[in-house]
């Protein structure tokens, strides 16, 4: 990040102190706060779909834009978050379906860390591999994980998913469970990106750099990487607590590779470069979805599509293209 | 005479049925500035790997600074104080030079676990002064991976300098610089070792550097020590001009 950029306006300084997700937060901010005044439901319903995903994608670029590994699997920890919080929603629950609040909220407290015992455990193993053979484990392990609640009947009530997760009354008011969403998601992107700016976050790009070289600055390679996953398989946990009292359901299609596909899709739309990236990505992806929805099902031709067209036309994603051009333009006029 | 820093015996190792370390002893006294010379294929840098930690030996002992490291993976053996600088930059090509540099002083304070801390403050004065020993201040900010090849190698050094080593290790420290770049990168090598009591241990092709920079030589031939002296006795010595030097025109 440039550090001596003379400064032309709050856009210009944001960027000399941020890069180029400086001037995108307080735009994408202004948004997601502007969102619940749009007339009907409908908008703030997506938005706090975008909001969910955009987390689920910024935790998953920990690991790809950051650490350089791409996981086909982080899904997985998305899913296992959103059981375990359906789970003990489920138990917690009156036998007239409410829910009360404290309630509500432990139940979406035991998501997080039941992801992050699952990434320790999964990670143990990816950990060893970089690169293809990382994304493969990954994989493998996301599937696995996807057939045990598919096929656990009596735990996970396997293909049949969870329903009835009716949160408290204040939180089934759609602009409430939007603002709330937007509180945790804002409150868990500050700490991300606390951690992206650490000493922490600079070893894994070390590590993304040039893995063999870190090793000879002393960084303990595995014990990095390993950390890492955890944290993002947490933050993943995270999203998909929310998941479940936001749909009012979950199904073990949340743990699969469709799903972990998402995340690498948002992430690559929007700029694995950039901390804002995946969030931007999110926004693209989920709002064109609740679009395109409405007057196809070729859906997953149209993402195929824009995908196609990124990867060709604009590798680095929105903010990387957008990025470069800033760089150039400024190295042109000194 | 004090016990030496490094003490390497018996050292082994083979690549499938290649012997590329022959049964190798070697020791070093602190402060010491010395080149491994030797042809292409030499093991050289095999040699420097196995120090590392970056091969395990199939034999024999490295003991640094009083304690066995023979095996230790290379992030613990940097932590005992050997650092290294590659013969091809390697360096961390997405990220600024300040950064690189930043990011191998806090490795060395074993601060990469600090979650919440600011990357930008901690280590800074010590970034600032390996900058500027290494003469790469104005290039602070320049993203690594395009720099020109004489500034990759001295972000290269001033990466292993970060780590405060006790013994430097450089494989080819000047190959792909111009001669300025190599005479004043060779005339800090000369700095710390005199200033700092850096015990340095170099690598080079270029036998004019050999003879101006190391008190001592050791010729490495198929993995064999050949000969060890000082620049005048290998000079002097057939063997050497045969396997080696005759080859270069003195």
């Amino acid at each position: 990040m440039p550090t001596t950029a003379n400064a032309r306006g709050p856009g210009s300084r944001l960027y000399a102190g941020f890069g180029i997700s400086g001037p995108v937060t307080p735009l994408l901010l202004a948004a997601a706060l502007g969102v619940p005044w749009l007339p009907g439901e409908f908008w703030t319903h997506v938005g706090t779909e975008v909001l969910i995903f955009g987390l689920f994608a910024m935790s998953f670029n920990l690991l790809y834009g950051y650490m350089g590994q791409i996981s086909f699997g982080h899904a997985a920890f998305f899913g296992v978050g959103a059981y375990a919080t359906a789970m003990l929603f489920t138990a917690l629950k009156g036998a007239d379906g409410q829910i009360g609040v404290a309630q509500f909220l432990l139940s979406l407290l035991v998501g997080p860390p039941v992801a992050a015992l699952a990434a320790l455990v999964i990670g143990f193993f990816c950990v060893r591999l970089t690169g293809i053979y990382f994304a493969i484990l990954s994989l493998a392990f996301g599937e696995l994980l996807f057939y045990i609640v598919f096929s656990w009947y009596s735990f996970t009530k396997g293909d049949d998913g969870i329903q009835g997760l009716l949160p408290p009354p204040f939180f089934q008011d759609s602009t409430n469970f939007y603002f709330f969403t937007l509180a945790i998601v804002a409150a868990a992107a500050a700490v991300m990106w606390r951690i992206t700016e650490s000493p922490f976050g600079y070893a894994l790009r070390t590590l993304r750099d040039n893995q063999r070289r870190a090793g000879f600055l002393g960084t303990n390679v595995r014990a990095h990487m390993l950390a890492n996953f955890v944290i993002a398989g947490t933050f993943a946990g995270v999203a998909g607590a929310l998941w479940g009292p936001f749909s009012r359901s979950v199904s073990p299609g949340l743990l699969g590779w469709g799903e972990s596909g998402i995340a690498v899709f948002m992430t690559l739309i929007g700029g694995a470069g950039s901390f804002v990236g995946p969030m931007l990505g999110s926004v693209i992806y989920t709002m064109l979805q609740a679009v395109v929805k409405m007057y196809t099902v070729y859906w997953p031709l149209t993402i195929g599509t824009i995908i196609l067209l990124i990867v060709l036309f604009a590798p680095g994603g929105i903010l990387g293209t957008i990025d470069k051009r800033i760089q150039a333009m400024r190295a042109r006029k000194p | 005479m004090s016990p030496p820093i490094l003490a390497v015996t018996g050292l082994e190792k083979f690549f499938g049925g290649v012997h590329v370390t022959c049964n190798v002893d070697f020791a070093m006294q602190e402060g010491e500035q010395s080149a491994i010379i030797g042809p292409n294929g030499a093991g050289k840098s095999t040699f420097m790997n196995l120090l590392t930690g970056y091969h395990r030996p199939d034999a024999g002992r490295i003991v640094f600074a009083g304690r066995d490291i023979t095996g230790l993976p290379p992030h613990r053996v940097v932590r005992r104080g050997i650092s290294r600088a590659f013969q091809v930059s390697s360096i961390f090509g997405r990220m600024t030079v300040s950064e690189n540099v930043r990011a191998a002083v806090q490795a060395q304070m074993r601060a990469t676990f600090r979650l919440f801390a600011s990357a930008r403050t901690l280590g800074a004065g010590e970034t600032e002064r390996m900058l500027a020993l290494c003469g790469l201040e104005a290039k602070r900010d320049v993203v690594a991976g395009e720099l020109a090849q004489g500034d990759k190698k001295r972000l290269e050094l001033a990466i292993a300098l970060a780590g405060k080593p006790r013994l430097l290790l450089l494989d080819e420290p000047t190959a792909g610089m111009s001669i300025d770049e190599a005479r004043s990168t060779m005339e800090l090598v000369d700095r710390l070792n005199r200033e700092l009591k850096l015990t340095v241990l170099f690598t080079e092709h270029d036998m004019g550097i050999v003879f101006n920079h190391a008190r001592k030589l050791t010729l490495l031939h198929r993995g064999e020590i050949i000969l060890q002296g000082t620049p005048a006795e290998v000079r002097a010595d057939r063997t050497a001009q045969k396997v080696y030097l005759g080859e270069h025109h003195l």
